[in-house]
């Protein structure tokens, strides 16, 4: 066999995707309509859109991300990778090497063209370490990106990734593609001046108070976008964004269960739409077990089978968050039948405690936001009624990570994000050795299963591993998960074609007006 | 006149050096590492640890304060470590947006409340002196995020006259850009008028005592007369100083209605800086707004000396 029939052999592709490549992005069947203009009311100002700089886009960063950028893959309506800049992709038996095609005529905003080796040199300038970004971190299991012709890339990866194509569909700094030509000769300037390939073009933008996008003529998929303009406004308190968008002001903003008022007011208003995404992922808490008297499973149990998730969600949001019993969620591919989940049993708990024999006092981190006083409260009071006293530690936001990193806390809370693929997270936060398994738990068993779900690619043996993993973790309640991850946007009922929320990112790259 | 002048500015320059170092401080002792910040959740100690070097932050507080201060007296105020921009380009982007919101304010604040004051003071006592007086105080005691999104609610979502949120630069729509000055000024205007009224009213009522008003009534004058031209001059001395103050008072006031308006001025830029943590434009905005402060002050104790002369020459 020659070395390239080998190659071919080796690389079994599962994708079958070519085919995909001639269609349009995927959008609901309904008459669009070309030209208008929206305004989106945002929650934060941005930043910039250099990974230098900027390090990861937040929440409206990845807005404007989404309307001047293109990334390799998208997510389909059913959340599955589906070709963008990439047409189709294969992979090594160990999953540890990806292959990518790239598609072919595509141009920057300022005329580069589009290929592997502009790729390459966006993932290089993030990779190496001389430009010391923070956006690093999230490509450190990436060894090399290799472009061995001009429309092809390849990822060498030191742990192998089964679901690569689906965790590359965020608009995230590491997944963006911008510019090389723009970001070298405008230096400095390039963070507020970002050049890609995607459907908006950057027209102008006034610090703290708008980003006006046009249309891209160029743009590679034919037909798209629709609106001629997106203007992109900050508007930071909650209220008045609300007002704005009553009034007709805005046309789209973000929203969350804080403001559960606004989101019921909005549901019962015909002029508005409610977007709701059940995403996956979770709210959840860390116990550090190295520490006493999480030492112990029987105070861990007894706390998390204290707790009444139906009665919080009322308490904390007027009932709109929903209750979690792994980490997963409802917009996760893995449905467990039986996740091992603790039951509320307040007097099981009690008698726990009671078992345990010694005092339970400790400190629970929580964000010095009244939302993290309100959530902290609620706890104090269901573990209060178990017999156990926790005292609030209020923290600013920027703090917890420190704090939790160093393993300075009895019990911090954290949250495990909407992912394509429960991977990268699970495995970050529960393997042996990980310096982001908060719990300091290791279990032969727990390492065993999350190995094996990374390099097997029969779902439903992925889903009986990550089933196993949620029993073992609610069994040992080294974390415990309240409610599951809720996006959601409120816009006028005029904006049409509004896709899922994956990742909590508010996307009107392909939206119209009625 | 000139040596009362040099006397003030010599006495500002120990005030300037206190507002630097406290600000250098209030940024340097709020929780959190810098280092940690700029690197994010994501951060080894080691990349920590060379960050902290690389910024001077392993060095003693004094040191950094005074090269701190070197750059500050050269004008270089720093970077944010998010955007890039410096403190002067980013403050003066939304210096216009501030002031112009600040003396719209003022102008609505002195609109309602100097003739209001001259009203209850021409009648002190009676019925409708009262009446304002009780209604200054209700309005005193209302906080500012509440009015705001009261008149949102009324103005912008049911009567649809004015806009909830947004700005444009007067340079290019003048009339629209007043229109989203309407309702953000007039929030601060309405916590500014019963101080002015109250203000203004009291004094009124001393000066209405003296001799000299006596006498221009003897002499037959007009009561309009004796109350704008007579009256009015030798009361506004306090009303100067309030005035001023609430220059200083208003840029507090900014911080909570840019935000709730959106508009791109300085509180705005303060309270994002406050939120990312971004302490290089904290500290330059608190030192510049500090400064601006002062140098109000200054002028206002100007102005004093030009009112009533017995002040520079150190009789009052």
């Amino acid at each position: 066999m020659t070395n390239i029939a080998a190659a071919a052999c080796k690389r079994a592709p599962i994708f079958l995707v070519a085919a995909f490549a001639f269609l349009p992005l995927a959008h609901p069947v309904q008459a669009q309509k070309a030209g208008g203009s929206i305004t989106v009311g945002q929650e934060l100002d941005i930043p910039g859109f250099d990974p230098l700089k900027v390090g990861v886009f937040d929440s409206s960063g990845y807005t404007a991300a989404a309307l001047i950028f293109d990334t390799l893959t998208t997510l389909d309506d059913k959340g599955e990778a589906a070709p963008k800049l990439a047409e189709s992709w294969t992979h090594s038996d160990d999953y540890k090497s990806w292959t990518f095609k790239l598609r072919k005529g595509v141009k920057f905003h300022d005329g580069t063209p589009f290929n592997a080796e502009a790729f390459k040199a966006n993932f290089d300038r993030q990779k190496d370490p001389a430009n010391k970004c923070r956006c690093a971190f999230y490509i450190t299991t990436v060894k090399e990106v290799l472009a061995p012709d001009e429309y092809t890339i390849v990822y060498n990866l030191s742990d192998p990734s089964v679901n690569l194509p689906a965790t590359m569909s965020i608009q995230s700094t590491n997944n963006v593609v911008q510019s090389p030509t723009a970001w070298k000769t405008k230096g400095d300037d390039y963070n507020r001046n970002p050049v890609g390939t995607g459907p908006y073009i950057l027209k102008s933008w006034t610090a703290g108070d708008r980003m006006v996008l046009e249309k891209n003529p160029d743009y590679w998929n034919k037909g798209h976008p629709y609106l001629d303009r997106i203007v992109l406004k900050p508007l930071p308190d909650a209220q008045s964004r609300f007002a704005s968008l009553q009034s007709g002001e805005v046309d789209i903003i973000w929203d969350d269960e804080n403001d559960s008022d606004n989101i019921l007011k909005a549901q019962k208003d015909s002029k508005l739409t409610v977007h709701t995404y059940k995403g996956s992922g979770a709210q959840v808490y860390a116990f550090n077990t190295k520490v006493a008297p999480f030492d112990d499973v029987r105070v861990r149990q007894a706390l998390v089978m204290s707790i009444d998730r139906p009665k919080m969600s009322q308490a904390i949001s007027n009932g709109l968050s929903r209750p979690a019993t792994n980490p997963y969620g409802d917009g996760s591919w893995v449905k467990c039948k039986d996740d091992g989940a603790l039951p509320y049993d307040l007097e099981k708990a009690k008698a726990l405690l009671k078992d345990y024999g010694k005092p339970v006092d400790f400190k629970m981190l929580a964000t010095a936001t009244p939302r993290g006083r309100v959530i902290g409260q609620v706890l104090q009071q269901f573990w209060k009624r178990a017999g156990a006293n926790m005292e609030i530690d209020q923290v600013d936001q920027a703090t917890i990570p420190s704090r939790a990193f160093s393993r300075q806390f009895q019990l911090t809370p954290w949250r495990i994000v909407d992912l394509a693929d429960p991977d990268p997270q699970m495995y970050a936060n529960f393997r042996t050795g990980s310096p982001v398994a908060l719990a300091g738990f290791s279990n032969p068993e727990l390492d065993k299963l999350l190995d094996h779900s990374r390099v097997t690619a029969d779902v439903a043996q992925r889903t009986e591993d990550y089933c196993a993993i949620s029993r073992l973790i609610n069994k040992e309640a080294i974390w415990f998960w309240t409610f599951q991850n809720t996006y959601y946007a409120l816009s006028s009922a005029r904006l049409k074609g509004f896709p899922k929320i994956y990742n909590g990112v508010i996307d009107v790259s392909n939206t119209w007006l009625e | 006149m000139l040596n009362f002048v040099v006397r003030r500015l010599l006495a500002i320059l120990p005030v300037l050096l206190a507002v630097s170092l406290l600000t250098f401080l209030i940024a340097s002792l709020l929780p959190g590492d810098l280092a940690f910040v700029i690197l994010g959740d994501q951060a080894t100690p080691e990349n920590v640890a060379a960050l902290r070097h690389d910024m001077g932050l392993d060095q003693p507080i004094w040191w950094r304060y005074l090269s701190w201060l070197g750059h500050v007296l050269q004008g270089d105020l720093g970077r944010s470590f998010r955007t890039g921009q410096t403190v002067l380009q980013a403050v003066s982007e939304r210096i216009p947006v501030s002031l112009e919101l600040m003396l719209m304010a003022e102008f609505i604040g002195l609109l309602i409340g100097v003739p209001l004051a001259i009203a209850c003071a021409a009648r002190a006592g009676g019925a409708f002196d009262r009446f304002m007086t009780g209604s200054a105080f209700a309005m005193l005691s209302m906080p500012s995020f509440l009015m705001a999104i009261l008149l949102i609610y009324l103005f912008a979502v049911e009567l649809h006259w004015l806009p909830a949120t947004g700005y444009v630069p007067f340079t290019e729509e003048p009339l629209a850009n007043l229109r989203f000055f309407v309702l953000p000024a007039l929030t601060l205007a309405l916590a500014e008028w019963p101080g002015i009224m109250r203000v203004l009213r009291s004094d009124m009522i001393a000066t209405l005592q003296e001799d000299y008003i006596a006498l221009a009534k003897a002499k037959g004058l007009k009561p309009s007369r004796i109350l704008f031209v007579h009256a009015l001059k030798p009361s506004s001395l306090t009303l100067v100083t309030v005035t001023g103050i609430n220059i200083g008072r208003l840029l507090g006031g900014t911080l909570i209605v840019e935000s709730i308006f959106a508009l791109p001025g300085i509180g705005r830029l303060l309270v994002g800086a406050i939120y990312t943590r971004d302490l290089v434009i904290l500290q330059g905005v608190v030192l510049l707004v500090a400064c601006g402060f002062v140098i109000v002050n200054f002028i206002v104790d100007m102005l004093y000396a030009v009112l009533d002369p017995r002040i520079r020459h150190g009789h009052a």
